[in-house]
């Protein structure tokens, strides 16, 4: 049965995660910041990766995403493992099939929002115009701002924007939330809920909120670098819903 | 528009401030190269063109009397292509409203077709002899303007004892006095008192005596066949041995030609070397200026590469910043550089006399400059993004932590660390944590110092030469010299012309010295025995006396004939009976100009075989006096020339001072940008990096100026190594410009004045203090408030 179940996870598995570990050297020093990870991500799927900060959420999810390599096992996307990949295939994973939005929203300071999304846009054949890439965040007014002139909030939205608009098969979110008050967290938290109902966008969100982890699908706890738990949603909440 | 492309023009745009003291940087480096580059070429353009469109010789021979028969033998010579027959004298010229009488150097030229003969004269005014007289002159055009002389106005000249006045009817200039000197032991051009005075050759023959002869031959040698000029100067002065050769000159000798040559060589040194130290600084802050960029992007870079930017698209984009740099920095150059060589032209021009500058751009310097600025901005900006682009993003786009962190050498001192108070110790730290910044702040402030340092010594190397040339060695006021030899009653007469105080005898024999396989021909000067009014000096500046016996060479001289004293060296006079005497060298004397041979005029008179002969006259003359002495002088018939010393020293002070002041102007600029800019640049990229802390600091209440101190501090302890550095550098510079000067020429005494050090001191504090204004102004309109939210 566990082997059944497991294939058909397995067939409609996005990504695999196979033993990952993630070892920081410092000098002496080696920080284990991700340890003997398995998981599998399913298409379709809405993710949560839970865990107290320095839990390691932030070193998964760039592994996950192509932005660093594993010290140890396999990231599988379908039949090719990242950790093999040479950096040009990396570049062309990541610009093919993920889009983030980073903890720190990363927009580029001096590039007006319409400009930031641009950025994204010109690199994948099939994007999304940016104008209508801010519209659906609701920032349609005001692309021709730089980030400096926006709230936290709306860069992160912009930053959303920036990650829906190339349309990626892979949406990884880093703590999207972790700034905003809770209308413009459910704000937020709504948009990516859209997208991964309408569009069947899969999203890999982290977040260090249990709150949040309700609107998931399935929940991966994190403690200390090691998978403490994977727990299924059997009623995800609406993201209107969500409170804390 | 690409959104990368906006942000590129935008990121240039940010940092405008330090972008624009790059550019200048390299535009120095470039536009050096381009400007001496340039410079270098027009000139020696100039002087092939000239040297070919008016038949420049290859040799000169200087006879006592040759008839035309023996020079149409040699004419036959197959290695000789032409050849052209003249008499020169030097005499006396009576300018009207001039006290002074003045030297001409009277060349007999061919009434028509004068500039196709060899040395042809290319005339600027006038147009030239006519058949109506045939006391007609052609000045060099150099002393006619020095004189405001015209066309048709009259000239006196002392010829054969007569005096005779000539029509000016045209000026000119010729490939054989480009740089109008008398001869290789002057150093500068002396138009105002040295002219040349081209008169009618059949009429200059009839008056001198020279009919159907000749006392100088000047020929052209075959070209394409490989003709060895100095073994065919030989040959003629075999054949011409009866006649008296006084003097073969190879071409390689002549002193126009030499100084001319010795120019443009030295020019293609300057501009090798002076554009290498600058573009190499250049390419030090650059290189710096474009790694801190790259590295203030990191968090950019870092987030387009997990957008899925490829590292060559990034790469590109940035080396978008170095095409900019590099081609703002070249056409900066290029200006510079055209702006440079015109105004070095123009310089010129004082000192060469040409038809005229072929005054060409140079399209294939232009782009070199171009080339080299952009490579050297590429390059810069290419190891700067290396190193970011090596990180995978996620690491890229966390901070940088920072540069070896933990504790500085000063801090195992902790008596002294403490000492220090806490802005002294952030600004230790950071001189000690970004060494590459700092090394090259050192090396930039250390080179440019230098270089002002230099500029500045060689102007005071250039006095004492002149001072100890026309204070030390020469004591006379006035030199006259004599045609034919006098003896000793010329003396007694020259005694009592008014004004005299004290005259002395000089006799210069033209003399062969050989030592081994050495050998020189030159004037051996005696002196008399009691000799006040020249007095030579050792190497340690003390007057020596002329021996009884033995000759007193010249360091330089010593130099050439590899003789040291106690040496025997053949003697042999090109003239009278020629014997060779074998005499010793007695001591060896510091001299700047040119080369000198002392011996005893008596003592001298004996090996050339003659009785007491004197052909030059010195006098130390009462100035009150002096018009009515030279009213007298020209009267003398004997008197062929006459120097007078204060007029020769005020003219070559005269013409350094207005030549130093350029190339030392120019110099202390450049250097002074190199310095200023690289001070200025550290501190920009210092306030860059540290915005966070600065505005913190400000948040804390700290004032501007308080804030500004710690760059300061920072920058003070780079500049004080730096400038600690810079006078062993410059002295080194001083040594290694001495010795490229070192030539029969002249030679650059290495004289540093204590008020050197203390300007070149205060010019680079001055260069510091203005970057640090800068650096002030631009902290005190920092916007704090936004500071404080900065995100990386
Ligand atoms: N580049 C790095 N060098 C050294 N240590 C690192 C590096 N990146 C992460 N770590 C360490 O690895 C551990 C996990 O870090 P990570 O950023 O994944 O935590 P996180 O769960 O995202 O925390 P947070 O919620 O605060 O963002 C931490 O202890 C962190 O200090
Ligand atoms: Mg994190």
């Amino acid at each position: 049965m566990a082997v059944a179940s497991d294939s058909r996870v397995a067939s409609r598995a996005l990504m695999r995660i196979e033993g990952a570990g993630r070892v920081f050297r410092m000098g002496e020093v080696e920080v284990p910041a991700l340890v003997d990870a398995d998981m599998s991500i399913n298409a379709g799927e809405f993710v949560v990766i839970l865990g107290p900060s320095g839990s390691g959420k932030s070193t998964l999810l760039n592994l996950i995403g192509g932005t660093d390599r594993a010290t140890c096992g396999h990231v599988w996307h379908g039949d090719s493992d990242l950790a093999g990949m040479s950096d040009g295939e990396l570049t062309e994973y990541r610009r093919t099939v993920v889009g983030f939005v980073f903890q720190f929203y990363n927009l580029i300071p001096t590039l007006t929002a319409y400009e930031n999304v641009q950025v994204a846009t010109e690199l994948v054949a099939n994007a999304l115009n940016p104008t209508e890439a801010l519209a659906m965040v609701g920032l349609g007014e005001r692309a021709d701002h730089f980030p400096a002139q926006l709230s936290g909030g709306e860069q992160q939205r912009v930053a959303i924007a920036r990650a829906l608009a190339k349309r990626p098969a892979l949406l990884l979110a880093d703590e999207p939330t972790g700034a905003l008050d809770l209308p413009m967290a459910r704000n937020v938290l709504a948009i990516l809920q859209r997208s991964n109902r309408e569009q069947g966008l899969t999203i890999v969100l982290i977040t260090h909120n249990p709150a949040i982890a309700g609107i998931a699908d399935r929940v991966i706890r994190l403690v200390s670098g090691r998978v403490a738990e994977k727990r299924v949603n059997e009623k995800p909440l609406a993201a209107a819903d969500v409170a804390w | 528009m690409r959104a990368l492309h906006r942000k590129l023009i935008r990121d240039l745009l940010g940092s405008a401030g330090t972008l624009v003291s790059v550019i200048a940087i390299i535009a120095i480096g470039t536009g050096s190269f381009i400007g001496l580059g340039s410079a270098q070429r027009i000139l020696e353009a100039s002087q092939q063109a000239y040297y070919r469109d008016y038949r420049f010789a290859d040799f000169w021979v200087d006879v006592k009397k040759a008839p035309l028969s023996a020079v149409e033998r040699i004419a036959e010579y197959p290695e000789i292509s032409a050849l052209h027959s003249r008499v020169v004298f030097d005499v006396i010229l009576d300018l009207e409203g001039e006290v002074r009488p003045l030297t001409g150097r009277l060349i007999s030229t061919p009434d028509q077709g004068f500039d196709h003969t060899i040395n042809g004269i290319c005339l600027v005014r006038g147009s030239g002899f006519s058949d109506d007289r045939n006391e007609e002159v052609i000045l060099s055009e150099a002393f006619a303007a020095a004189h405001g002389l015209n066309i048709g106005e009259r000239i006196t000249l002392i010829l054969n004892r007569k005096r005779q006045s000539f029509v000016i009817v045209g000026t000119a200039v010729s490939p054989e006095y480009v740089y109008m000197v008398r001869g290789v032991g002057d150093l500068v051009p002396d138009a105002e008192h040295f002219g040349i005075l081209y008169v009618k050759d059949r009429y200059a023959r009839d008056v001198l005596d020279f009919k159907d002869s000749c006392n100088q031959i000047v020929g052209r040698v075959a070209r394409g066949g490989q003709v060895d000029v100095d073994t065919l100067l030989d040959r003629i002065s075999r054949d011409l041995a009866p006649y008296g050769v006084i003097e073969t000159t190879p071409r390689k000798r002549q002193a126009s030609h030499r100084f001319l040559s010795d120019e443009i060589t030295g020019l293609g040194v300057s501009a090798t070397i002076m554009p290498a130290i600058f573009l190499g600084v250049a390419a030090l802050i650059l290189n710096i200026l474009m790694l801190r960029l790259a590295q203030r992007q990191r968090t950019n870079i870092g987030t387009l590469k997990a957008l899925g930017y490829s590292d060559r698209r990034l790469m590109a984009h940035f080396l978008g910043f170095g095409v900019v740099v590099g081609v703002l920095g070249g056409v900066a150059g290029m200006g510079l550089g055209v702006g440079l060589a015109y105004a070095m032209i123009g310089v010129y021009r004082t000192f060469f006399q040409f038809p005229e500058f072929l005054t060409r751009a140079q399209p294939d310097l232009l782009l070199i400059g171009m080339v080299i600025s952009v490579v050297f901005a590429v390059f810069g900006a290419a190891r700067g993004v290396r190193e970011v682009l090596r990180l995978q993003p996620a690491e890229a786009m966390r901070q940088k932590p920072p540069e070896r962190g933990g504790t500085i050498v000063l801090e195992r001192l902790p008596w002294f660390w403490r000492m220090l108070g806490f802005r002294t110790q952030m600004a230790m730290r950071s001189v000690f944590r970004n060494r590459t910044r700092s090394v090259t702040a050192i090396v930039a402030t250390a080179l440019a110092t230098a270089i002002t340092f230099m500029a500045l010594a060689m102007y005071d190397s250039f006095l004492y030469l002149v001072d100890y040339q026309f204070d030390m060695v020469a004591h006379s006021d006035v030199d006259i010299g004599m045609r034919d030899e006098a003896s000793m009653p010329a003396l007694y007469e020259s005694r009592a012309l008014p004004g005299v105080d004290e005259a002395e005898p000089v006799l210069g024999v033209r003399c062969d010295l050989q030592h081994g396989a050495q050998s020189r021909r030159m004037t051996v000067t005696g002196l008399s025995t009691e000799h006040r009014l020249t007095t030579p000096r050792d190497a340690s500046g003390e007057a020596i006396q002329i021996p009884d016996e033995g000759l007193v060479l010249s360091r330089k001289l010593a130099e050439l004939l590899d003789a040291r004293v106690g040496d025997v060296i053949e003697l042999t006079p090109v003239r009278g009976r020629r014997e060779t005497r074998n005499v010793h060298v007695a001591s060896i004397v510091k001299s700047f100009l040119g080369i000198d041979c002392y011996a005893d005029l008596h003592y001298l008179s004996r090996i050339v075989g003659e009785s007491l002969a004197v052909n030059s006259i010195q006098l130390a003359v009462d100035p009150v006096q002096s018009a009515a002495l030279f009213r007298e002088i020209k009267e003398l018939p004997n008197a062929q020339g006459l120097s007078v010393r204060a007029d020769a020293k005020h003219n070559i002070e005269k013409t350094l001072v207005e030549t130093s002041v350029f190339s030392i102007g120019l110099m202390v600029i450049f250097a002074g940008v190199i310095s200023f800019g690289s001070t200025l640049n550290n501190a920009l990229v210092e306030i860059g990096d540290r915005i966070r802390e600065i505005s913190t600091l400000r948040v804390l209440g700290y004032r501007p100026g308080q804030v500004a101190g710690i760059l300061f501090r920072q920058s003070a302890v780079t500049f004080l190594v730096g400038l600690l550095l810079a006078f062993p550098l410059g002295y080194g510079m001083v040594k290694l410009v001495a010795a490229a000067y070192d030539s029969e020429l002249y030679r650059m005494p290495v004289i540093i004045r204590p008020v050197t050090v203390v300007l070149t001191a205060v010019l680079a504090v001055g260069f510091l203090l203005v970057a640090q204004w800068i650096v002030y102004r631009q902290i005190a309109k920092l916007d704090w408030r936004a500071g404080v939210q900065v995100k990386e």
